[in-house]
């Protein structure tokens, strides 16, 4: 039953954005209007080798040819080689993976597969459409999920009966791998292996996904199986890397999409300054609600995106207020994000599909491929972090032949600055790449383990690049490995898979409880080294904008207590950072003339808080101190470093080197995200007037896993394009003097920091 | 490669430090000190821990080996089990699953100890004790591993051994030992085990019949109620994982000895606690009931499902006049269908009637006796019109 929407002015899209064109205070805010032209499709015919049932199958549903790059892929996987799928949203990737699946088991029942998705919702969403087209091909396809809400009841069915599992790689690791025996059928007979959302699978958790795969390979070599993968990405720069690194066999790039797609407009959105000396702008939650409200009310089914679960409900509440009923039908706008209910998130996927909610707003959980249908209208608030999800995001509205719109509202955060004033960032090849550092030992060891005890490992083997064999006899000295008969036993009691999470490198966080209403409920999670900055007795922590207080520390177990409060002040933590260098992997040195000696390697980072400042919020005044009692952390890990030439800061007081280094190094830390699909809190920031290893001031950018995850030798790879940025960004910067958009507060550095920072970018 | 080894040993021991805070250090445990206090220090001095794994050592040493005992029927006490025909009915109170094994003879008793009690793939099955009735003895016999690098060979000496055996006995067996061997087999000989088609698993009917009366129903508790038995110098079984990886090691047979000595008692135990479960079995068959009103009730249920209705009878009677008023209300509507199929429609109101006037059970227990007691008053007064 289709609920009917009355609506006051019904505006085509065409008319809407015809307005916007002409509106002057609106194209004031417009840093890009980009038309993309719409492309027709490209076809192939059905492969002959195809099962006849499933050509008349998709016949049936209006399919009488598939895309090119669907018979790409299908080639491709039928010569048993490796593939990597990078087409836009709505392509019809699944297809990709689906066909050559469903023709395996066509042809041979006792054939299976494996798809593994990066989170619960997808493989849902998975199952339903994979078991629609076998009901269509009418073969037997018995499809399962397996993951943490499969009733043990049915396990054992999906184990021997099922021909596609459907899991997710934490599942593989804890329940699926170390119980193997229980699913030879599926290691004898594995054929395929998806990989959904590749781009995922990058950083920490892509690293550790790397070693559950090499642990997946191995014990498919151990039933004789030799599965072939095929993966789909997102755009990035690195697709084809990425999952080599991920499968480590040769992987074939089908990256031309033949789906057509209809005329799509984008346009960049820069909200204007309100505080010009502190580069405050307009909120972007306003103005993005703003497009939307205007979209709505003319009937434009839109999406729009933020960037928290908390941004999700206010702007949800700003448009309810827009529209009220009865005027206006309710459930007009609804909401989306992790924590509603699953029948909830059912319910508005469905109403999105079948047209009867005519706006969502969404984190970006319906970023990846939830079906929600094709809407019109996109309004992304804030840069969401990567290209890659600008542009899943932005894909959400447009299919295949009509015109649509995404709009991308930018906030004041230096990213989003610098992607809104440089737009054919997003719009030209993405720069970004997904890294995974596979042999990083903390991920290895604990892999290692894992395996072991999946299978013992004979003497001579490999697991990933580092010196396997003495990972093996160090393990094996200390008791965790026996080795008998030339190869590794597990000799442990433990578990190993059990309470290793492959979310984080080591489990060392330090968890905050909030016990405001005298329970205790798990808030939030910090890493142990980054802790002490934040978490301290007495300082204020910020949660989903909530103030919290920490009330007690206890270091040793690892927890936080803290409690709700409202204050007028926040706190700031003062401390002292030291690098030592252990060892320089590579290093490049300056040209006469200009550029700084820049090298990448692994360091030792120690750093002690000691002291911490109330701060009035808004207006910065100090009202008070207190003393911070926490042992000193370390942290081993990779950095990238440049060193600045002593002509550079000649005849500077040693105060303005250090305002200039702070500033440059928050203008590099701010931006080297861009190069690197990570969160600037997996990057830690250092600087030294006088660095005892370079001997001269030099700026530090390091990874802050422990061990690294491939980010410091991206950026010692990505220097010049890193520095050239940087340059761009601060000329395009409407400051005066420096602002947190670029290199930091002047009005807490110092008012010449923009203008050293500026002397120092036009000599590097 | 020292600094390979030096960050990997940073990267270990943290992650030790964590564990061990968390739930206890695997080795180095009290275990492993009591048991190197009885090292000698030849022992101790020659490091025989890499030798013994490798070539030689193991030469020299067999990769397993078999330990055999043979007890009589009359040194364990067995009053029915190992003796004369299996009843099948009696079969179904041990607990068993799957069809009846014809003789006693054609049951395997087995208990395995292994390196661990988690499971999965990484988890060894190092010692195997079975047992099984030949010539009014019980024959033991343990399978030890001493050298994991030659499990694929343990496993198909066991394999031939356990082959002829379709039936196997076990203490929680079903859910630990059999699934662990299970894993064993397809790791080592890519096959199944089939011994366990018909599987008498003794924890549960030692549950229903002992739990409520003491407490725990773990082997070595219910040697101490059962048989006032109680072991001394028993190795406790959280550390024998660690013994064994210790054994591995130094190849002190004396630091193996105690775990199979435990092993061999759990074997008997589950033996004789089979014996007892039969015992019980019989007596209420001849109308006397277990005195501890639970475990007539739970032989009650048990004779319900087998279907021998008279001596359900014998023990729901008995455990109604023993138990508390918890227990009646539990056992009450059974207990009146079983007096309703002896025509005794008369006591099973009365019964049902005064439960509810005393004001026990649950509100959704009070509903269904009401319900009854409806229906046994209707039945009642048919009878009294036929009879009139």
């Amino acid at each position: 039953m289709r609920t009917f929407v009355r609506f006051p002015a019904r505006t085509s899209l065409e008319q809407i954005l015809d307005g916007l064109q002409r509106d002057a205070q609106f194209q004031e805010m417009v840093t890009r209007w980009e038309t993309l032209p719409a492309r027709p499709a490209r076809y192939a015919p059905f492969p002959e080798w195809l099962d006849g049932r499933i050509g008349a199958a998709l016949r049936r549903r209006g399919i009488a040819q598939l895309y090119s790059h669907q018979a790409a892929a299908l080639e491709v996987t039928r010569a048993g080689r490796h593939a990597v799928i990078v087409t836009p949203t709505a392509s019809g990737k699944t297809l990709c993976y689906d066909l050559p699946v469903i023709d395996a088991i066509a042809k041979d029942p006792s054939a299976r597969a494996l798809y593994l998705f990066p989170t619960k919702a997808l493989a849902q969403d998975q199952l339903a459409e994979l078991e629609r087209l076998s009901a269509d091909i009418d073969i037997e396809l018995k499809t399962y999920t397996y993951d943490g809400d499969t009733p043990p009841q049915v396990r054992a069915a999906i184990r021997s009966a099922g021909h596609v599992v459907i899991s997710n790689p934490d599942m593989l690791h804890t329940a699926i791998l170390p119980h193997h025996t229980k699913w030879v059928k599926l290691f004898e007979n594995l054929q395929y292996v998806v990989l959904d959302e590749l781009h995922t699978y990058r950083g920490v958790f892509g690293s550790h996904v790397a070693n559950v795969l090499r642990r997946l390979r191995r014990i498919c070599a151990f039933y004789g199986s030799h599965p072939v993968f095929i993966c789909t990405s997102a755009t990035i720069a690195n697709p084809g890397e990425l999952a080599q690194r991920h499968i480590e066999g040769e992987v074939v790039v089908i990256d031309e999409s033949g789906a057509p797609r209809g005329e799509k407009v984008l346009v960049f959105v820069n909200p204007p300054i309100t505080h010009r000396s502190l580069g405050v702008r307009r909120s972007a939650l306003m103005t993005g609600r703003d497009i939307a409200a205007t979209l709505l009310a003319s009937g434009v089914q839109t999406i729009a995106f933020t960037r928290s679960r908390i941004q999700t409900e206010l702007l949800l509440t700003y448009l309810r207020q827009r529209f009220p009923t009865p005027q206006w039908p309710p459930g007009l706008v609804r909401g989306y994000r992790s924590g509603y209910l699953p029948s909830e998130r059912r319910a508005v996927e469905r109403g999105l599909r079948d047209g009867s909610i005519r706006g969502v707003v969404s984190t970006n959980a319906l970023e990846l491929g939830i079906d929600i249908g094709a809407l019109q209208a996109a309004v992304l608030i804030g840069y969401p972090g990567t290209v890659a999800s600008t542009w899943q995001q932005m894909g959400r509205a447009g299919r295949r032949e009509d015109l649509s719109v995404a709009f991308l509202v930018a906030t004041s955060q230096p990213t989003d600055q610098y992607i809104v004033q440089h737009p054919e960032y997003v719009l030209e090849r993405s720069p970004e790449a997904g890294l995974v550092n596979p042999d990083n030992l903390h991920v290895l060891i604990q892999h290692i383990k894992c395996g072991a005890f999946e299978i013992p490992f004979e003497r001579k083997e490999r697991f990933g690049t580092e010196d396997t064999p003495g990972v093996l006899s160090y393990l094996d000295e200390q008791g965790v490995l026996h080795e008998a008969g030339g190869r590794y036993h597990w000799s442990d009691q433990s578990f190993p898979a059990e309470g290793m999470s492959l979310r984080t490198a080591t489990s060392d966080n330090v968890v905050i409880i909030d016990q405001t209403d005298g329970k205790h409920h798990v808030i939030g999670e910090v890493d142990r080294f980054g802790a002490p900055v934040i978490l301290y007795e007495q300082s204020i922590y910020l949660h989903e904008s909530k103030q919290f207080q920490v009330e007690r520390l206890d270091w040793e177990n690892q927890k936080a207590y803290v409690r709700e409060v409202k204050v007028e002040y926040y706190t700031m933590a003062g401390v002292s950072v030291r690098i030592r260098v252990l060892d320089e992997f590579d290093r490049k040195e300056a040209s006469e003339a200009r550029g700084f000696d820049r090298a990448h390697g692994e360091v030792l980072v120690s750093a002690i808080a000691t002291i911490y400042k109330k701060l009035t919020l808004y207006t910065n005044e100090n009202v008070g101190w207190g003393k911070i009692h926490i042992p000193e952390q370390e942290l081993q890990t990779t950095s990238f470093w440049c060193a600045i030439p002593e002509r550079a800061v000649a005849g500077w007081p040693r105060e303005r080197t250090e305002i200039a280094l702070a500033g440059l190094g928050n203008l590099l830390h701010g931006l080297a995200p861009l190069f690197l699909m990570c969160d600037p809190h997996d990057l830690g920031m250092a600087v030294e007037v006088r660095s005892p290893h370079t001997e001269r001031p030099t700026i530090y950018l390091y990874d802050m896993t422990p061990g690294g995850i491939g980010f410091s030798e991206r950026l010692f790879r990505s220097y010049d394009a890193l520095i050239e940025r940087a340059r761009e960004h601060l000329e395009s910067c409407g400051c005066q003097t420096g602002c947190p958009s670029c290199v930091g507060p002047a009005a807490a550095l110092g008012s010449d920091v923009r203008e050293s920072v500026a002397h120092l970018l036009s000599l590097a | 490669m020292n600094d390979l080894r030096s960050r990997i040993a940073a990267i270990v021991e943290r992650d030790r430090r964590r564990h061990g805070e968390a739930g206890g250090d695997s080795r180095g445990g009290a275990g492993t000190e009591t048991l190197s206090a009885r090292e000698t220090p030849a022992h101790r001095d020659g490091d025989p821990s890499r030798a013994g794994a490798l070539g030689a050592g193991t030469a020299a040493l067999s990769p397993f080996s078999v330990h055999e005992q043979r007890i009589a029927l009359d040194d364990l006490g067995l009053e029915i089990v190992g003796r004369g025909a299996c009843d099948a009915l009696l079969l179904a109170h041990l607990g068993l699953r799957g069809d009846a094994p014809a003789r006693w003879q054609d049951v395997l008793w087995l208990d395995t100890e292994t390196t661990g009690l988690a499971g999965g793939t990484g988890t060894y099955v190092f010692l195997l004790g079975t047992a099984y009735f030949s010539d009014g003895e019980l024959v033991l016999r343990q399978h030890l591993l001493h050298d994991i690098g030659y499990e694929r060979e343990f496993v198909e000496t066991i394999q031939a051994e356990i082959l002829p055996f379709r039936a196997c006995a076990s203490y929680n067996g079903k859910s630990f030992d059999l699934p662990l061997l299970r894993t064993r087999w397809v790791m080592t000989l890519r096959s199944e085990i089939t011994v366990d088609e018909s599987h008498l698993d003794l924890l549960h009917p030692a549950r229903r019949l002992w739990r409520d009366r003491y407490g725990s129903t773990g082997l070595k508790q219910l040697e101490e109620s059962l048989f006032d038995e109680g072991r001394i110098n028993d190795i406790p079984g959280s550390l024998i994982p660690d013994a064994y990886f210790h054994y591995l090691r130094r190849r002190d047979p004396r630091i193996i000895a105690p775990v199979l000595e435990h092993n061999a008692r759990d074997i008997v135990s589950l033996v004789r606690i089979a014996d007892r479960v039969a015992l019980a079995v019989l007596a209420a068959r001849t109308g006397r009931a277990p005195d501890h009103a639970p475990a007539a009730y739970a032989l009650a249920r048990s004779f319900e499902r087998t279907g021998e209705l008279d001596a359900a009878f014998a023990c729901f009677e008995s455990a109604y006049v023993d138990g508390d008023n918890e227990l009646r209300v539990k056992l009450a509507l059974a207990f009146a269908r079983q007096l309703e199929r002896r025509s005794d429609v008369e006591r099973a109101l009365r019964m049902v009637e005064t439960l509810l006037e005393l004001g026990l059970g649950s509100d959704r227990w009070r509903e269904q006796a009401a319900s009854r007691v409806r229906r046994l008053t209707k039945k009642r007064w048919r009878q009294l019109a036929a009879a009139s």
